[in-house]
């Protein structure tokens, strides 16, 4: 492998220009100075002689000269350089003196413990699905917020009070409400857009799309997202392996119509069949939890929180809700009680972790997690996505077991609420309240120093690597 | 793309704003773009963001529009110097626009053009460009430095 002592990343907001005459001077500049340089470039077309992270791992400096974002994140912990492009090219030979001469700042290692988990499972492929899963999930985050809080905030109004039928009902709530799912149900195309994007740049940009809608309408919630976006990405890979061998005169009609066509077909045929069982699966655990339906309140809660927690919106989760809305019309207000404490307590385990653990967190991630008190609050689930999103194998055993424990104890201490959303709002109507928030808090704790535990074991594993 | 129709020698411009008339009213002669307006203004917005004269006298204005039909490089050699606020305060003497389709998916032009845009930063181009006195030799420089 060739290393560099100087690595640099160029980027400007039209991309024609500027961000290739900062890498000519750059590049100039350096050999003039007869020391190594790689330049990586932001441009219309997209990235091109993109860093490794060998070379950014082995490299003594790093140039910034950007006037839009060239993802300095990847250089935590390095000695960075950070200018205009103007300067890049006008001042290039100074910058690799200084360079040479160990000017810069360290880029922020103790804010991004993201950047150095990424070894997390030896580098290599364990790397490069987390940095891809990441992607997805720092462009999903802000829709969830977004959405949730809008969603939070109409119910202030009443749970109901979207509902036009409602004697709640208000323009400005439902207003909002809509808004906000609108928001809300953007996450799982965005999520996997953004998977399929960081596995093949802008055509997978629009496979993951494309598919991440169908998972979405599908109702196949944020795994079949994720599964979409890997599906995209290397959909757009696997085609642009087979379109090698066409010359180069048709780069045009590829990008903008063979990558296109084909990419969506086969993303779109592949998640058709993939979303098919979905709806029996969904069946099939609601014919599942039928039958536990009278059983110990221990076991009862154990299925409930699981499955609420399992796959946060999609089929498995759905089927317990829709078994409580049932019942509820029944007139059973007991197991709706559990199905909503195992909804409300994933996000809530996700600000207790934020806040024992705050030093194993980042900053976006302490953010969302303090936000999600108040998603969690009023039974919008959804908030805890994004950290599941990132590393879902060890992060959803850890909500089951938050959300069993909330539902288990809400059985056992015998809670009624009738009502089917709205979280701690609907306080009023529930019979045993202190009952109910406490097994939730309880459940919420200890899920919390869980996941707390659970990310504190990432970041100081990827410390010692 | 680059072709001698869209190259001038001897231009007479007093301001910068001359010369992106001129590079707007040949664009649209020559069927790249199909509105005059829509290329000035695509130029003066680029300007905005930051300034394109760069140093020895070149400037590499550039804009990306609807409007604009296919990707083109213009080439104006200015009589006399014109103030554009450039990189190393010198005045403009050569100017190469690239002027880019909005929609422009083809990663052959865009490769061309940021070729051209690394020439700029060769010495010896530069002073290539400066002595040359015919379009002809214009594009043969050019044409001998990029793939």
């Amino acid at each position: 492998m060739t290393t560099y002592k100087i690595i640099a990343a160029t980027g400007c907001p039209t991309g024609i220009a500027h961000t290739y005459m900062a890498q000519e001077a750059l590049e100039q500049a350096a050999k003039e100075a007869g020391v190594t340089i790689k330049v990586e470039t932001h441009g219309q077309i997209g990235i091109e002689n993109e860093l490794t992270p060998a070379e950014i791992q082995e490299a003594d400096a790093v140039i910034i000269a950007a006037d839009k974002d060239v993802q300095s994140e990847r250089f935590a912990g390095k000695r960075v350089i950070d200018v205009s492009v103007s300067k890049g090219i006008k001042e290039a030979p100074q910058l690799i003196t200084d360079a040479l001469a160990g000017k810069g700042h360290v880029l922020g290692g103790v804010e991004q413990p993201e950047a150095s988990s990424k070894n997390i499972n030896g580098g290599g492929m364990g790397h490069k699905i987390y940095k891809d899963l990441m992607n997805g999930v720092s462009h999903m985050l802000p829709f969830v917020v977004g959405g949730g809080v809008l969603t939070a905030i109409s119910f202030l109004w009443g749970i109901y009070s979207a509902d036009p039928k409602s004697v709640q009902y208000n323009e400005i709530a439902a207003l909002l409400k809509e808004i906000g799912g609108i928001s809300m149900n953007l996450m799982v195309p965005i999520l996997s857009a953004y998977i399929a994007e960081s596995i093949a740049k802008r055509p997978g940009l629009i496979t993951g799309f494309v598919g991440g809608m169908i998972a979405y309408s599908g109702g196949a919630g944020f795994l079949g997202g994720i599964v979409s976006g890997f599906l995209g990405g290397y959909i757009i890979v696997l085609l642009s392996e087979l379109f090698k061998k066409l010359p180069k005169e048709l780069d045009g009609l590829k990008a903008i119509f063979l990558y296109p066509v084909l990419g969506v077909l086969l993303v779109g045929v592949s998640m058709h069949f993939i979303t098919i069982p979905m709806t029996s699966i969904n069946e099939g655990m609601m014919h599942f939890l039928a039958g536990f339906q009278n059983s110990s309140p221990i076991v009862l809660g154990l299925i409930v929180g699981c499955m609420c927690a399992f796959d946060m919106g999609g089929p498995v989760n759905k089927a317990a809700y829709v078994t409580g809305t049932a019942l509820l019309a029944q007139g059973n207000n007991y197991f709706m009680a559990g199905v909503s404490a195992a909804c409300i307590a994933p996000p809530l385990i996700t600000g207790v972790a934020v806040i024992l653990f705050k030093k194993y967190f980042n900053r976006d991630d302490r953010n969302a997690g303090l936000v999600n008190i108040i998603l969690g609050s009023t039974h919008i689930t959804e908030g805890a996505i994004p950290f599941a999103a990132k590393d879902p194998i060890r992060v959803l055993p850890v909500m089951m077991i938050g959300s069993s424990i909330a539902a288990i104890l809400t059985y056992m201490l015998k809670v009624q609420v009738p009502a089917p959303h709205g979280g701690f709002l609907v306080l009023p109507v529930v019979t045993g309240k202190i009952a109910w928030v406490g097994a939730i808090l309880i459940g919420s704790i200890v899920g919390g120093i869980l996941l707390g535990l659970v990310q504190k074991y990432k970041t100081e594993k990827a410390k010692k690597d | 793309m680059l072709q001698e129709k869209n190259i001038l020698v001897d231009v007479s411009a007093k301001t910068k704003e001359e010369v992106f008339a001129a590079i707007a009213q040949l664009s649209v002669a020559n069927e790249y773009a199909t509105s005059y307006d829509a290329v000035f203004a695509g130029l003066q917005e680029r300007e905005k963001e930051s300034t394109t004269g760069m140093m020895d006298g070149f400037a590499i204005p550039h804009a990306k529009k609807h409007e604009i039909i296919q990707a083109g490089i213009f080439i104006f050699k200015l009589k006399e110097g014109v103030e554009w606020a450039s990189l190393d305060g010198k005045k403009i003497h050569f100017v190469i626009a690239l002027l880019i389709p909005a929609v422009e998916a083809n990663t052959t032009h865009l490769k061309l053009l940021s070729q051209v845009a690394r020439l700029l930063m060769k010495a010896e181009i530069k002073q290539q460009l400066k002595n040359a006195q015919t379009k002809a030799e214009i594009v043969q420089i050019i044409q001998a430095n990029i793939n």
